[in-house]
């Protein structure tokens, strides 16, 4: 994780609340999202069973996401050490799966406004049954950085790479 | 003077490092299939694999470390005995500023006369592990859910 994915983390935090507040719920980062400028929504179909996609979610989330990165960085006169806790949550109804990835900095960095509960929403990513055999993905993440993530999802989605993200690498 | 003082550095360096290599003096019971690559040209990424033995207890204890450099790495694991298993990747950038370690974990019981093959991957930041168990005397496998070291307990406990 470099300091440019703080940066842009810390932007599309402020991005999103207009320095007043944070979204509080996955259902609130759904709706600041599509106005925000480090953040972005995009929808997709893949050719895979809902109940396949919910099941690699409920898989995948724990397994990949539920990890501790800590970032060590060094400048010239300074020494910095950033601790992230990331927290993955799927909840499955028979009308939708969604996945949420929430994150915490355990330390070295301020916090700009009210955390929510496992950490501010980085991620949501939210699967609809189509037909039988599609299912259609919206997600809601930042625009800048965290790419490896977002690969990572769409890959779960469609079943084609089950890997996990390198959290160092977002 | 100077050489006993390089002498006791030489010591300590060999006797504090932390990271042995495994004996694998067992049966090779475990195929450990690897691919990694960093996507870049400009860094590389390595793999490896630091085997515990877990008791009764859920205590561990390190046996040691094996580098996933070869793309085949065959291993001897204790049958009917519970393992932990954890498959790091390191990477780093060609000229040095960065680095990196990830890594992921498991728990991993072998029975007596089955094999396993345990795929590792680590391509473009996304990595991947999967363990398979296969049957003897037949063909066929099925692949066993990665579980971590807090899982033990419970797996204790069905026993």
């Amino acid at each position: 994780m470099t300091k440019h994915t703080i940066w842009t983390g810390l932007l599309v935090s402020v991005a999103l609340t207009g320095c007043v507040t944070h979204p509080q719920t996955a259902e609130e980062f759904r709706r600041a999202v599509p106005g925000a400028l480090t953040a972005k929504t995009e929808a997709f179909e893949v050719n895979r069973p809902f109940r396949d996609v919910a099941a690699t979610f409920r898989k995948k989330a724990p397994e990949c996401l539920d990890v501790t990165i800590k970032t060590t960085s060094r400048a010239n006169m300074s020494y910095q050490v950033i601790v992230t806790e990331y927290k993955p949550t799927v909840v499955v109804t028979r009308e939708r799966a969604e996945l949420h990835v929430q994150q915490h900095h355990k330390s070295g960095v301020v916090r700009v406004s009210k955390e929510p509960a496992g950490g501010y929403y980085l991620l949501v990513a939210d699967a609809y049954p189509v037909d039988q055999n599609k299912t259609r993905v919206q997600m809601f993440a930042p625009s800048m950085g965290h790419g490896v993530l977002i690969r990572a999802v769409k890959g779960w989605a469609t079943g084609e790479n089950l890997g996990c993200p390198d959290m160092t690498k977002t | 003077m100077r050489l006993s003082l390089l002498l006791l550095a030489v010591g300590l360096l060999a006797g504090c490092s932390s990271i042995r290599p495994y004996p694998n003096n067992l049966d090779r019971n475990l195929q450990i299939r690897t691919e990694t690559g960093s996507g870049s040209i400009f860094s590389s990424t390595r793999a490896s694999v630091g085997i515990y033995r877990v008791d009764g207890q859920c205590r561990i204890e390190y046996e040691g470390t094996i580098d996933l450099d070869k793309p085949v790495v065959l291993v001897g694991l204790p049958s009917d005995r519970l393992s932990y298993l954890i498959f790091s990747f390191f990477s780093s950038s060609l000229f040095g500023h960065a680095r990196t370690s990830m890594s992921q974990e498991t728990l991993l019981r072998t029975r007596t006369s089955y094999s396993y093959q345990i795929d590792v991957s680590y391509r473009n930041s996304i990595y991947n592990v999967v363990v398979r168990e296969h049957y003897p005397r037949k063909r066929g496998s099925r692949e066993i859910d990665l579980r971590r070291l807090d899982a033990c307990r419970e797996i204790v406990a069905r026993r």
